[in-house]
């Protein structure tokens, strides 16, 4: 079988010596893939083994020398007699590497050259009003910021009682608890299955819930709510965003205790004796409280059957109506909240004056520069994705059920700090106190807020971001009007609301139009040397490294 | 007589550290020096080996000294290296200086020196790059400046040298493909005669076909390979307990070390398959052709491979092949060696079944696939067309002949700064002008850079005059083998 080949060899100069044993293509070739020899375009061994007639130029190219290769092997005789079309098509570049190409180590084939490059294959065009809603989500936050350095200023200018702003802040966080909770409380009761970001809170509620496990017998105290996390006693509530939800509500629930006798008869002993004295708006605020979160459940004849109402689906693997164990885990819930809340409160109260003289060898120029730029990364490294909840536990292989934390957690820490240093140039005790809780709420709870209101509906979501611009506009007109007014600057916060939305619809359009018009600028080339994307579906959890 | 040059071979990675850059450089310059070329190697220092040595062979090994940053790959001091590389270079009389593997800073400021000094340049890229993060776009930029002056740069595939023309903006023309080869006689079948002349193989009959597999004779699956991210070590601890599954004659072999063997072994144990799969660790390059011969099929899941020596290496055991399409791997391996794999966990357990019903069915020939392979790829070959990208940047063929009718004939198209053999100049101000071009900043930065080297270069011609350097005798050469045809 082998001398004809050797014919060739010796007919055939090739490019390089070519001292390979000719095989013969019967011989090598698996049986099942003759077959495949029918296939014009379909390379065979003898390919690699059969080198053609040196050649250089594309176009000048004869197929020399192969009457001799066919004149020796019958079989590709009889193929050529039925394709013609394939022997000019063997003479193509191939991009192999097996293969004795006819052609030199650098040429370039037009046809073949680069054509697996794709550019942009996964860019998808963005539309103007998708773009606009999207970026609504950081207006929002910036807004924040910015409505507490208004506060900031109000406090260290004495405009406003530092006791008011707390006040009115913990007021609105209380009634966005509420709310939050309703939904929370109503969503699940729904039984719609759990999906996205909701999901995940109700995963991690279920997940505190089974973490205490009820050693103590008691009724359902509080404000018939249900109260899904257990803070843990630290200070630093940056860690634990939804922990800083429950205890910051506790510190409310604990400013009610007229209100509790009537909505729990039979509260725990331990909780309801707890009164913070010396605060007016509080009381107010309490008594607003306690109506509307009576509002909220107003037709529960009792109030047992109202937390079996609220509590028994608040998590996935709950059966719908909770045993009495659950109840009375619920309770113990909120005991210990209760109590992590009182430390929280009392924590800040007695690090107050600590915080207070923190940096008073520290220049008030450098306390400005430090904390702007604080902000300036809380606001660069937030998450505004709206997914920020994701299970921390990626070593194990269920994941699922991780322990909650946010991604965020740079920015609310830079907030924090940045909280703290401002506080600390605040005389009083009382204003340290009040600024750094009232910052605990606008950057550990309020996002936490809106990220719910965001996902729960888009009607919620922009009247939030109006009233946001609108009070942050406010806040800055007022803040830059001159001391010696009087008063409120009525005028100055129109014409700052006026400003602040004028600049939000600006910004929002004109950063929307400038990003689509960025567009024609992306070049994104892949390519087979991309390292691929494996797709693996029996393991659920992927760590990308 | 065709002309001989002498060779520097310039690496961060040489032995004694194993790897496929440090086995091509040395292979190609064994079969270099065996054509009647002057190979040199230049590497950094490594632990226990210092200054200068010499192989087995007389191949010349300088070892500079030099702090090494990473996995081997030497700092980059832009300029530090020029003295003693200047030095190297004159005592040695080199012609041509060869670069290899990207991430070797040693290789990239010996192309500029080279550069610089007036010599000519190759760069062999092994390995393939991204576009997308940060570190590949730093890497690529690196590339770009290295490769702005550089007479010829081969790539290991045609993937491989799309990508290199991308990154460093190259001009097609100037790259070749030179693939890797193995080296056949190391990597023998199990029942194959030690050796067989490959003159006289018109002569030879064939080896006998293996014993059929029967139905239920174990087949072995072998996987060797570093256990990283990249090499597709988690496509593989998701295939293999649903490979096993289907295919009750099965096992596996698995050697190598890495990060992710812990996923393996943890795979293992929960779906207790420690009689069917033996984890062997971290094997010396030696030892591969014996674990590979204990197996019928090899299976490689890497996630990008820019040519794959451990494939053709295994088809040269006589093992039919299961890999993932990707990188230059579908270039390496005629389709009846191998079965091709999407690189998914479902695609490569059907690949797998398929290649082990096509083995059960006998209906792949694995024991010819050793001469086939010994055929496609030897390092006589690669040295051979090397040595035409050699004479082809020294002007020993012609421009027309190197480049092809068609370019010479569109030369209005290609810029003129870009080099081409015989145009291709040594003046500074054209070498600035390729710099130049780099990019807004980079190009300015990068013309900076040259300039500085070429006054350290005048400074070093004051200090150091060549007339002091001693010329170090030459190892006897080799008589270059009669081709009788001369390959270009």
């Amino acid at each position: 079988m082998a001398p004809p080949s050797g014919l060739h060899h010796s007919a055939v100069p090739s490019d390089f010596e070519t001292p390979y044993p000719p095989l013969v293509r019967s011989s090598t070739v698996p049986a099942s893939l003759r077959s495949h020899r029918a296939d014009p375009s379909h390379l065979a061994p003898e390919d690699a083994y059969a080198p053609l007639s040196p050649h250089r130029h594309p176009g000048a190219y004869v197929r020399g020398g192969d009457g001799s290769g066919t004149d020796a092997r019958p079989r590709r005789v009889r193929r050529d007699d039925t394709s013609r079309s394939r022997s000019r098509r063997r003479k193509r570049f191939q991009k192999l590497l097996w293969v004795k190409q006819s052609y030199p180590d650098n040429y370039t084939d037009q046809a073949t050259f680069l054509e697996n490059l794709q550019r942009n294959p996964r860019v998808r065009p963005y539309d103007f009003w998708p773009l606009v809603a999207d970026s609504t989500v950081i207006v929002q936050h910036v807004c924040s910021v910015i409505i507490f350095v208004v506060c900031f200023v109000g406090i260290f200018q004495e405009r406003v009682s530092p006791v008011s702003v707390v006040g009115w802040g913990s007021f609105a966080t209380f009634l966005g608890w509420l709310l939050w909770d309703w939904w929370v409380s109503h969503e699940t009761h729904e039984g719609s299955g759990d999906d996205g970001a909701r999901g995940r809170i109700m995963r991690g509620g279920s997940r505190t819930y089974r973490e205490y496990r009820p050693p103590l017998q008691q009724d359902s105290s509080g404000l018939g709510q249900s109260m899904p996390n257990v803070s843990t006693v630290s200070i630093s509530s940056t860690s634990n965003l939804p922990s800083a939800t429950s205890s910051t509500s506790n510190l409310l629930q604990d400013q009610l205790p007229p209100h509790r006798p009537l909505q729990a008869p039979s509260s725990a002993a331990g909780s309801s004796t707890l009164l913070v004295p010396g605060h007016a708006p509080s009381r107010s605020v309490s008594s607003v409280n306690s109506i509307a979160s009576q509002g909220t459940n107003p037709n529960s004849p009792t109030t047992t059957t109202t937390t079996t109402h609220r509590l028994g689906p608040d998590g996935p693997d709950q059966p719908p109506t909770p045993s009495p164990t659950a109840r009375n885990s619920r309770a113990y819930v909120r005991v210990s909240t209760i109590k992590s809340a009182i430390l929280i409160y009392f924590t800040l109260l007695g690090l107050s004056p600590i915080l207070k003289s923190l940096t008073r060898s520290t220049s008030s120029d450098s306390i400005w520069a430090m904390s702007f730029w604080l902000l300036v990364i809380n606001i660069f490294f937030f998450d505004y994705s709206g997914s920020s909840w994701v299970g921390s536990g990626s070593g194990g292989g269920g994941g699922t059920r991780g322990k909650r934390m946010p991604v965020a957690s740079l920015s609310t820490n830079a907030a924090l700090m940045a909280s703290t240093v401002l506080a600390s140039r605040l005389p009083s005790t009382g204003q340290v106190f009040s600024l750094t809780l009232f910052s605990i709420e606008v950057f550990g709870l309020f996002p936490v807020f809106r990220q719910y209101a965001r996902h729960r509906s888009r009607r919620y979501h922009v009247s939030l971001t109006v009233l946001l611009v609108l009070g942050a506009g406010a806040g800055v007109g007022m803040v830059l009007g001159d001391d010696d007014a009087g008063g409120w600057p009525w005028k100055r916060g129109l014409l700052g609301m006026l400003v602040g939305c004028l600049i939000a619809v600006l910004a929002m359009g004109g950063c929307a139009w400038w990003l689509i018009g960025l567009q024609k600028y992306k070049n994104e080339i892949y390519g087979p040397w991309d390292p691929a994307r494996p797709i693996i579906i029996s393991r659920r959890h992927w760590d990308d490294d | 007589m065709a002309p001989t040059y002498n060779i520097a071979m310039v690496s961060d990675f040489f032995f004694p550290q194993p790897g496929g850059v440090e086995s091509h450089i040395y292979q190609l310059s064994t079969k270099l020096r065996d054509r009647g070329h002057k190979v040199i190697i230049i590497t950094h220092a490594y632990k226990g080996r210092t200054g200068v040595r010499y192989l087995t062979n007389g191949l010349k090994v300088y070892h500079v000294p030099f702090f090494v940053l990473y996995r081997s790959a030497s700092f980059p001091t832009v300029f530090s290296f020029f003295p003693i590389f200047r030095n190297i270079v004159l005592r040695e009389r080199i012609d041509i200086v060869h670069g290899h593997a990207s991430l070797s800073s040693l290789c990239h400021e010996a192309i500029l020196h080279a550069r610089t000094m007036g010599l000519r340049t190759v760069y062999t890229d092994h390995s393939l790059f991204g576009f997308a993060d940060a570190a590949s776009i730093f890497a690529n930029k690196l590339l770009k400046f290295s490769l702005s002056d550089v007479d010829h740069v081969i790539c290991v595939s045609h993937t491989c040298k799309e990508n290199t023309v991308l990154r460093a903006s190259l001009d097609p023309l100037m790259v070749s493909v030179i693939p890797n080869a193995v080296v056949a006689e190391n990597f023998r079948p199990l029942d194959h005669p030690a050796e067989t002349s490959a003159r006289s193989f018109g002569d030879h009959h064939p080896p006998p076909a293996r014993r059929p597999l029967g139905p239920h004779d174990m087949i072995t699956i072998v996987v060797i390979s570093r256990l990283f991210y990249n090499k597709g070590t988690d496509l593989l601890t998701a295939a293999i307990p649903r490979i096993l599954e289907n295919h009750p004659h099965t096992r596996f072999i698995i050697a190598g070390d890495g990060p992710k063997a812990i996923d393996l072994e943890q795979m293992i144990e929960q779906n207790v398959l420690q009689d069917r799969v033996e984890m062997l660790g971290p094997i010396r390059h030696e030892e591969v052709r014996d674990v590979m011969v204990r197996g019928h099929i090899y299976l490689h899941p890497s996630l990008t491979e820019a040519f794959g020596t451990v494939i053709v290496e295994a088809a040269s055991c006589g093992l039919y092949v299961v890999c993932t399409q990707v990188g230059g791997i579908p270039e390496v391996l005629p389709s009846h060696m191998t079965v091709f794999a999407k690189p998914e966990e479902d695609d490569l357990v059907a690949a797998t079944g398929r290649a082990i019903a096509a083995l059960r069915a006998n209906k792949v020939r694995t024991e010819l696939f050793h001469e086939q392979v010994k055929s496609m790829y030897s390092w006589t070959n690669v040295a051979m067309r090397t040595e035409r990208v050699y004479n082809g940047i020294c002007g020993a063929i012609s421009e027309a002949e190197f480049y092809g009718y068609d370019a010479v004939n569109g030369a209005g198209s290609w810029s003129a700064a870009r080099g081409r053999s015989g145009v291709q100049s040594f003046a500074l101000i054209d070498r600035l002008k390729r710099y130049y071009g780099c990019g807004i900043w980079a190009g300015k930065l990068f013309c900076l850079c040259v300039i500085v080297d070429y006054l350290i270069f005048l400074a070093l011609e004051l200090l150091f005059p060549r007339d002091k350097i001693d010329i170090c005798p030459d190892w006897p050469r080799k008589e270059r083998k009669v081709d009788g045809k001369e390959a270009g």
